[in-house]
């Protein structure tokens, strides 16, 4: 195996496949940040351009840029204008945003950007270097352990929503009920949709979290007009401190390692590890109560955890052939249209030039710091835009990319629905965070749940207690888990009432 | 990039451009402008890749280039509706699959539209014949094993397939309706978490088009026990003639459509253009690499297998919800 992957490193190492990869990353930053437009649309775009050019060491790397650029660029406007560019940006906007507005969007740009490059470099390291060995372990994270992971992540937002419990509690069910509308997905049948054909597909993930984020800030800023005394900042900030920056590198290593891991499992995907990422930092903070006030913390959490995710996806595409979500289907049908047929053969047949495709990717991340970096100070001349001009141009974005995610005039009226709730939900002092959580959490779990029980058939306590013991060990330990961090978290909510009296 | 590919934009500017040139477009000029072709299909599925290659090559043959637009939701009919509903000149085609053509008008009641009175075939791009697969250090080694173990236990088998009403979901409704048989049907979101749960042991059986699984049966982990179709795909293995099926089952049709209404002259334009793409060797060799056939039908040889499937489909659909 060595000196096919030295020969993979003497084939990597072109100016040509580099050219293409910032083509790449440039491409996908600028998709990404675009709202609505996501990085799956960006690439069944460009794809075909990956058919036409004939080596393969051009064409995929190409779009492995795309991958990166865009999963990074979604956290541009996320943390600029409250709306997430991609669904991988969910968790950022929690945060980031926030910084934006306090004067240091710089700084929250600058976290997000070195998170996100870490932990591509790191995730695609552990890629490069396990893709034999953890080949076929990844197959034994099945719908049960998905569905007592998602379990225990819902416990533990519900335990640990700042602010008041009852009020994180309500919005987090009020979420996980959202997810429940559309067509069942084990019968087809409708669930509340009112006989409407609108509805059968469930609320777009899209739309939802403009309208949830985005919308009431835009309402915020209007109804504060030119005032001189303004509570949003309209400067960039200073840059990132390297003692900041060490503050959260824990938070990175830690959401490399969930984002890595969710990777490897075929279809869980970025918003999932971005959420989980988001969740693990807060619960490890010294200051969790400072989470959703503009925690740097909480941007190197999400981003980190989200981009983590592109490398290992790699594993089950190139060593099973199975393309876990929409994207690596792409990226299946851009190796195979060169002749790659990804799958148990492939690294004996071809196994230089996936090394080389992989070392790239690698190597790709250097181009991505730098790329990245220089296009931060275009970015932020946002903030300093006049706001009569940038508030149009923000509403123009955000119904414009509500449109552009599925060409669906009914996602016009989720979005105008949704914020109503952002607004209402800000003025009555709730956190519409664990709304979002539920949401993508609790289908994530009906589904699995439901895969589980049809997985189980009748004789249940053979197959809880026998065949998949780890999903019941983490169901049971659940309770445990959710009281030590809900004493935790009660001790700080103390602190800070305690804080604000004194 | 994304402008250039929005079917929108490009209407807009030839619209735009219209007022300017003359009026009087004769239908020899056909097509006039960029073709539209709606694809009911999410972004990343197979059905787009397909999409995206023959878009790519029949530019050269209707001399106008050919705009992907995806419209997915629904089960596909979103899309649909939208292309029943567009002007029938030719320039608003569908890209579609027998299942949501056929199948769909039992299983989902959609009153908006009517598939057989509202569209007409202009090709059949090519098709998948499914293959029953099972891991390969699996106890059944051959279907008959298989069938005996489902009869045995009705409900105790269990398969994993990608989604309601769709690619390995039919066959295998109509594989339980024909032999009598009670599977336990898992799904899960797309082929490859399907393919996914066989390899890890968690369901005993599943489906897949054999180019999907190429690779694995040759490596000795998927075992394929039967294959649509009367004639064997692979050595050794069944049809699933031979097993007790209909010749028809299995199939996967992917096919272009146009709104009815287009005229005659229009719709031989296009399938001469179909016609001659198919023709083509880097087409061939571009839908090969992709794993899929170039398994061409003129669309009024495609006509009559609707009307075959229709009578299938609904036969299916009665036995299913009248229970």
């Amino acid at each position: 195996m060595m000196e096919v992957f030295l020969a993979g490193l003497d084939a990597a190492l072109r100016v040509d496949t580099f050219v293409w990869i910032s083509g790449g990353l440039l491409l996908g930053m600028l998709m990404g940040s675009l709202p609505g437009f996501t990085t799956t649309m960006g690439m069944s775009v460009l794809v075909p351009i990956s058919f036409l050019v004939g080596d393969p060491l051009i064409g995929i790397p190409f779009l492995i840029g795309v991958y990166k650029g865009g999963i990074y660029g979604g956290s541009v406007p996320a943390i600029l204008i409250a709306m997430p560019g991609t669904g991988a940006s969910i968790a950022t906007v929690f945060d980031g945003h926030e910084l934006t507005k306090q004067g240091k969007s710089r700084k929250a740009l600058e976290m997000g950007l070195y998170a996100s490059v870490i932990s591509d470099f790191f995730s695609d390291i552990f890629t490069l270097v396990m893709i034999v060995p953890v080949g076929a372990i990844v197959l034994g994270f099945g719908p049960p352990e998905i569905a007592s992971v998602m379990f225990l992540s819902l416990v533990i937002i519900a335990v640990t929503s700042t602010g008041p419990v009852m009020k994180g509690l309500l919005m987090l069910c009020l979420g996980i009920w959202f997810g429940f509308i559309g067509a069942d997905p084990f019968s087809g049948a409708a669930r509340y949709t009112f006989g409407t054909n609108q509805l059968y597909d469930g609320f777009h993930l899209i739309p939802m979290l403009i309208g949830l984020f985005a919308l009431p800030e835009i309402f915020n800023a209007v109804k504060e007009g030119d005032q001189s005394n303004s509570r949003i900042a309209t400067f960039v900030g200073k840059h990132l401190e390297f003692s900041e920056f060490k503050k959260s590198l824990r938070t990175i290593f830690r959401s490399t390692a969930i984002g890595t891991f969710i990777g490897l499992v075929p279809g869980l995907g970025q918003p999932i590890a971005a959420m989980m990422g988001y969740i693990a930092a807060k619960n490890s903070s010294k200051t969790p109560e400072k989470f959703g006030k503009g925690e740097l913390d909480g941007v190197a959490g999400a981003e980190a955890a989200n981009n983590a995710v592109n490398g290992p996806t790699m594993v089950p595409l190139l060593t099973l052939g199975i393309p876990g979500d929409a994207v690596t289907a792409l990226l299946l049908g851009a190796f195979m249209m060169q002749g790659l047929r990804p799958g148990p053969t492939l690294l004996e047949t071809n196994g230089e030039v996936v090394f080389a495709i992989l070392i790239a990717m690698v190597v790709a991340n250097i181009l991505f710091l730098i790329i990245g970096y220089l296009t931060i100070p275009l970015f932020t001349k946002v903030v300093t835009i006049k706001r009569s001009l940038l508030i149009p141009v923000t509403i123009m974005l955000a119904f414009a990319g509500t449109y552009l995610a599925r060409s669906n005039p009914f996602d016009i009226v989720t979005l105008i629905g949704f914020g109503l709730v952002g607004i209402a939900a800000r003025t009555a002092k709730f956190d519409v965070a664990p709304m979002v959580m539920g949401f993508i959490l609790g289908r994530e779990l009906e589904y699995s749940f439901g895969q589980t029980l049809a997985l189980a058939g009748d004789d249940w306590l053979h197959f809880a207690f026998v065949e998949r013991i780890g999903m019941t060990a983490v169901v049971l330990a659940t309770p445990i888990i959710g009281i030590f961090l809900g004493v935790r978290m009660n001790r700080f909510r103390q602190k800070a009432a305690a804080g604000e009296q004194g | 990039m994304r402008i250039y590919r929005d079917a929108n934009f490009f209407v807009g500017i030839f619209l735009f451009l219209g007022f300017f040139s003359s009026n009087a477009v004769s239908e020899e000029q056909f097509p006039e402008k960029p073709i539209t072709l709606i694809v009911p299909y999410a972004a990343g599925g197979s059905s787009d890749l397909n999409a995206r290659v023959f878009a790519s090559f029949l530019d050269d043959y209707l001399g106008q280039p050919v705009l992907i637009k995806l419209v997915p939701g629904q089960a596909g009919q979103k899309g649909t509706l939208e292309a029943v509903r567009s002007k029938p000149d030719g320039h608003t085609l569908l890209f579609t699959d027998n299942y949501r053509d056929q199948l769909h008008r039992y299983t989902f009641r959609n009153s908006a539209y009517d598939t057989n009175t509202d569209l007409v075939t202009v090709a059949r791009v090519n098709y998948g014949a499914i293959g029953i697969i099972v891991r390969g250090d699996s106890i059944y080694e051959t279907w008959v094993q298989l069938e005996a173990a489902a009869k045995l236990r009705p409900g105790g088998v269990t398969m994993s397939h990608s989604g309601l009403w769709v690619a390995f979901f039919v066959p295998a409704i109509q594989v339980m309706k024909d032999l009598d048989l009670q599977l336990r049907m898992v799904p899960y979101r797309g082929g490859g978490p399907a393919k996914a749960a066989l390899l890890a042991g968690d369901v005993d059986m599943s489906m897949a088009f054999p180019s999907t699984i190429a690779a694995d049966a040759e490596a000795g982990r998927v075992r394929i026990l039967a294959t649509a179709g009367s004639e064997r795909l692979i050595p050794n293995v069944p049809s699933f003639v031979e097993i007790g099926l209909p010749p028809t089952t299995g199939f996967m049709h992917r096919v272009v459509m146009a709104p009815t209404g287009i005229s005659e002259k229009r719709l031989m334009t296009l399938r001469k253009a179909f016609s001659r793409m198919q023709q083509e060797q880097g087409y061939q060799r571009m839908m090969n690499r992709l794993g899929e056939n170039t398994e061409y039908l003129d669309g009024t040889a495609y006509e009559a297998v609707r009307v075959q499937q229709s009578s299938d489909y609904r036969e299916l659909a009665g036995s299913l919800f009248s229970q």
